[in-house]
């Protein structure tokens, strides 16, 4: 009898661990089949290749697809920069037009302009490249509705694409540009896509065929995707043999898989969490000048393209005088220094400083400190009368201003604590309405604000960032619906300015058209520039090494608007790398986890023994 | 007393000999009460996946194009192809075939039928969760009964203690914690994701890569669950102690270990019965912090993200399955109940 008791608990223990594989087991055995297709996918070659040959970036970043013509998410349109050569190429140096598939190009008025590509190019399977290639793409753009929704902003002007010969491209425009038409489209293969039947829902996601440093081999949606070298690759194949994105959802996780060595690069870091990796063993932290601006944008007034005003912007925003006041009373350094940790530029215009060309600059006689007294004059000037409380008024109505905050954006919420005294100062009494982001990008569309924070990314060229700030980009509806205006903003003199630097063939010339615009804007303030932050970034520097950066000089590696970053980079030596990860980890655990059930076990039977025997 | 207090099997079964009749028609009723019940539920869940995320504010492809170069044009063309243009009746109408037809649509993001995503992912959370559920419940009931049983011994202290802790330290709070000393510092453990990105090939190792990556999730869920076991045990046992049953059973010279396990423990495992199935809804869906801290990809992240987008095909998918586990675990646990408890049946 006793002898069946003491028995019993290991009975009730095996009982458990079999309900438990049953349970477990079969979600085992279909992740266990789906990852042997994966390995089957994956070739050989990938396991007698050095761990170090693989370089690991961590993501949390969607994939709508890997269809060049219809993909608009962050990575896969990154992803997609090392896939695909395009025309032209963002150099590195600082984005100007540098040679891709085109050797060289030339144009006389802006309006024709013809591209001589370069000898013996070929796609990933062999196959040459010919200006057809080029023509199949871009006309696929100009025709099909649904294969313009990820590019049809850069065809808009195009009249036609032909190929007088294997080798040259004629684009023929509706009217003269200076931003060269060849450039951001990515380039694919006629003979792989005319045989799709229905391209825009085609999501070549493995095995792409391309003509880029990397090609696209697999992708498991939020697990990994996977790149490997070209070998056709114009400047020849890259050192690192494959690149693998890896997913993380919280950047706190990314972190740690960093310092553990299971990534090998991290962006878009926190100041915080920069600081943290500083001085971390085989990792090199990066600040990289970005290609981002933020900025306070203000309603001016906003108003339809016929004129009908809508939203419910204070009056007050209207007076130029007014918005002038809050740049002067606002302290751009301060921000930049305690906010963002220093990590970035103070911002001047909405073009930023890594694209030096353009950026408005820092010394433009148009430009203002940081000067309360000067902005209490301006309001004083204004009409607006300090009242009792502090507070302006004019005409019995106070000066109160609604200010949106994105409560997740700890930068949003730090620069109100910074923002709301500093108003104060000068008399405006600022209302801060926390809420969420979501809700703040339908105010913004609406007009229902006074001030709400925004920000982009910007490309080398500054065209299009010009272009969605004109009266022809105004909504068409009031409810804010048909436009992609950036602040609402509508000056005839700034339309006219872009007109001509979109004509303007000659780099300087054009150059001091796009400070004339910027500084035009600057004085009009439409927004508050705050700062161009730096791109955080950090990787293994005891693995990999020789990133090039996008601008040479202080840029970034990850996020460029080309290929440069991890074109170059190479392992640091295969015999230092450990790697180590994987496998080995895997049955340590179990070792870890067996051992640790059979010493519960044992300990749980010896316990019960010696209370039966107590109590017995 | 004994009629109001089963304990043996002697004594349900002389109970269902008595109420043969009456109990097989108040069944269906009750049966059917509860499946009406649960169907009501189900049918207002469909309404307000539709409605509830109609009246959030954002458009969603001003989300998805944020800081996306488009024009109108472009933006246009999205609006059309996810169906946004077409007045709201209409696409009610389209959103109750999706459900009817169980295809939920096609996710804005992943460009891909909801239902398959939702496949792909649910056995993910079901590892996860399901593995949690059973260390949890295992380890919930065990501790519970032992503590119940020696109420106010340094074991019970020990036991409350600790579990009440962890049950009100926040989930993820507690899986950064463990992700950064056992990931980021020691290495013991990968920081995420359920496979390492190239897993090994042989069956035990993948399964142990698996394994790998699933004790740090799963000890941050199982130590935040498993109090409510405790508790709920601990409870239960104790109110059956003083029982006269028992008594009746140690006056048979039966061992107190013996009168624990074989009397006091299977009736009060009645109440914990229920809340296990009532709570596996709850963990599916509590598997949304766990799977975000831990990149583990199941529906859990899958609605994370959804709620980023804003993808509502997939919103609207994963809150109908959600609701959907959730009210048939609770229609299993007062289906089972009854069943287990002729207390239940009587009233």
């Amino acid at each position: 009898m006793p002898v069946s008791h003491r028995k019993r608990p290991l009975r009730r223990a095996a009982f458990l661990s079999i309900a438990a594989l049953l349970i477990v087991a079969p979600a085992g055995a279909a992740q266990a089949a789906d990852s042997s297709v994966a390995a089957l996918q994956a070739p050989t070659e990938s396991t007698s290749s050095p761990e170090s040959a693989t370089f690991r970036i961590a993501t949390s970043g969607f994939v709508d697809s890997f269809n060049p013509f219809v993909s608009i998410y962050l990575t896969p349109t990154n992803i997609l920069r090392y896939v695909y050569e395009y025309l032209v190429q963002n150099d590195a140096e600082d984005g100007s037009p540098t040679k891709g598939l085109a050797d060289s190009w030339e144009t006389e008025d802006g309006t024709t302009w013809t591209y001589t590509l370069q000898d013996d190019l070929k796609w990933s399977d062999d196959e040459p490249i010919t200006a057809e290639d080029v023509v199949y793409t871009y006309t696929q753009m100009m025709e099909v509705p649904e294969l313009a929704v990820a590019n049809g902003n850069l065809v808009t002007n195009f009249e036609s694409v032909e190929a007088p010969d294997e080798k040259t491209v004629v684009i023929t425009l509706k009217g003269p540009q200076a931003t060269n038409p060849g450039l951001e489209i990515p380039v694919v293969p006629k003979h792989i896509w005319e045989a799709i039947d229905s391209p825009s829902e085609f999501v070549n996601d493995a095995d792409v065929v391309g003509s880029g440093p990397y090609l696209l081999e697999s992708y498991e949606a939020n697990q990994q995707i996977t790149l490997k070298a070209n070998p056709n690759f114009w400047m020849g194949e890259p050192a690192v043999k494959r690149i693998q994105y890896v997913y993380y959802t919280n950047s706190d996780a990314q972190v740690q898989a960093l310092r553990s060595g299971e990534v090998d690069f991290v962006s878009g870091l926190t100041p915080t969490q920069y600081d943290a990796l500083e001085g971390t063993d085989g990792v090199t932290v990066h600040s990289g000048e970005g290609r981002r601006y933020h900025s306070f944008s203000l309603n001016v007034g906003l108003i339809t393209r016929d004129g009908v005003p809508y939203g419910s912007g204070n009056e007050a925003l209207k007076d130029v005088e007014v918005r002038q006041a809050l740049r002067l009373g606002t302290d751009t350094k301060t921000l930049l220094d305690k906010v963002l940790d220093g990590q970035g530029v103070q911002a001047t215009s909405f073009i930023p400083t890594s694209f030096s060309k353009w950026t408005l600059p820092a010394d433009d006689d148009v430009i203002v400190e940081y000067d309360p007294e000067a902005a209490k004059q301006k309001l004083d000037d204004a009409g607006w009368v300090v009242g009792a409380d502090g507070v302006r008024e004019k005409g019995g109505v106070k000066l109160e201003l609604r200010l949106l905050v994105d409560a997740e954006d700890i930068q949003e919420v730090s620069i109100a604590e910074y923002f709301v005294p500093w108003m104060e100062e000068i008399g405006v009494k600022i209302n801060v309405e926390s809420t969420d982001s979501d809700t703040i990008s339908a105010k913004a569309v609406s007009g229902d604000y006074d001030i709400y924070f925004s920000g982009w990314s910007v490309n080398p060229d500054p065209d299009y960032q010009l272009g969605i700030n004109l009266c022809t980009t105004l909504p068409t509806g009031t409810d804010g619906s048909g436009g992609t205006s950036q602040d609402g903003y509508c000056s005839p003199e700034f339309d006219a300015l872009y007109e001509e630097q979109r004509a303007e063939l000659d780099e300087s010339k054009r150059q001091e058209i796009v400070h004339e615009m910027l500084a035009l804007n600057y004085t009009d303030t439409a927004q508050i520039g705050t700062w161009y932050a730096n791109s955080l970034e950090a990787y293994r520097s005891d693995r990999f090494t020789g990133f090039t950066l996008q601008p040479k000089d202080g840029g970034i590696i990850a996020s460029q608007a080309g290929y440069w970053g991890f074109l170059t980079m190479e392992p640091v030596d295969a015999a230092s790398a450990d790697g180590g990860d994987g496998a080995p980890v895997g049955m340590i655990v179990v070792g870890v986890v067996a051992g640790v059930l059979i010493i519960g076990i044992v300990v749980f039977l010896l316990l019960r023994r010696r209370r039966s025997a107590d109590i017995e | 007393m004994s009629a109001m207090m089963p304990s043996t099997g002697a004594v349900i079964l002389e109970e269902e000999g008595l109420d043969e009749p009456p109990r097989r028609v108040s069944g269906v009723r009750y049966l059917l009460g509860k499946l009406g019940g649960a169907a009501v539920s189900m049918v207002m869940v469909i309404l307000l996946g539709f409605f509830a995320f109609r009246i959030l504010p954002g458009d969603p492809v001003a989300s998805i194009t944020r800081e996306r170069q488009l024009n109108a044009d472009q933006v246009a063309q999205l609006r059309q192809q996810m169906g946004l243009d077409k007045p709201l009746w209409q696409q009610l109408g389209d959103y109750l075939v999706n459900v009817a037809t169980l295809s939920f649509g096609e996710s804005y993001v992943y460009k891909t039928s909801v239902a398959s995503l939702i496949g792909d992912y649910f056995w993910n959370t079901i590892l996860l969760t399901g593995t949690s559920a059973i260390l949890a419940i295992a380890l919930g009931l065990w501790l519970g009964q032992r503590a119940g049983w020696n109420h106010g011994s340094l074991f019970d202290k020990i036991t409350s203690g600790t579990s009440l802790v962890l049950w009100s330290v926040p989930t993820f709070w507690l899986g950064l914690i463990l992700l950064m000393v056992f990931g980021g510092t020691l290495h013991w453990f990968p920081t995420g994701g359920m496979l390492s990105p190239d897993p090994p090939t042989d069956p035990i190792g993948l399964v142990g890569d698996v394994v790998a990556h699933m004790v740090l999730p799963v000890i941050t869920m199982v130590a935040v669950v498993y109090a409510q076991y405790v508790m709920v045990m601990r409870a239960s046992v104790m109110e059956e102690k003083s029982a006269d049953y028992l008594t009746t059973a140690r006056a048979k010279g039966l061992r107190e270990d013996l009168v624990r396990r074989r009397h006091a423990v299977p009736n009060a495992l009645l109440p914990a019965v229920t809340l296990v199935f009532m709570h596996i809804g709850g963990l599916i869906a509590g598997a949304v912090t766990v799977e975000t801290v831990f990149s583990w990809p199941g529906l859990g992240k899958l609605t994370y993200e959804a709620i980023t987008g804003p993808d509502l095909p997939l919103l609207q998918g994963t809150f109908v399955v959600f609701s959907a586990i959730i009210i048939a675990m609770n229609l299993i646990a007062d289906v089972v109940y009854r069943f287990l408890d002729p207390r239940v049946r009587q009233a």
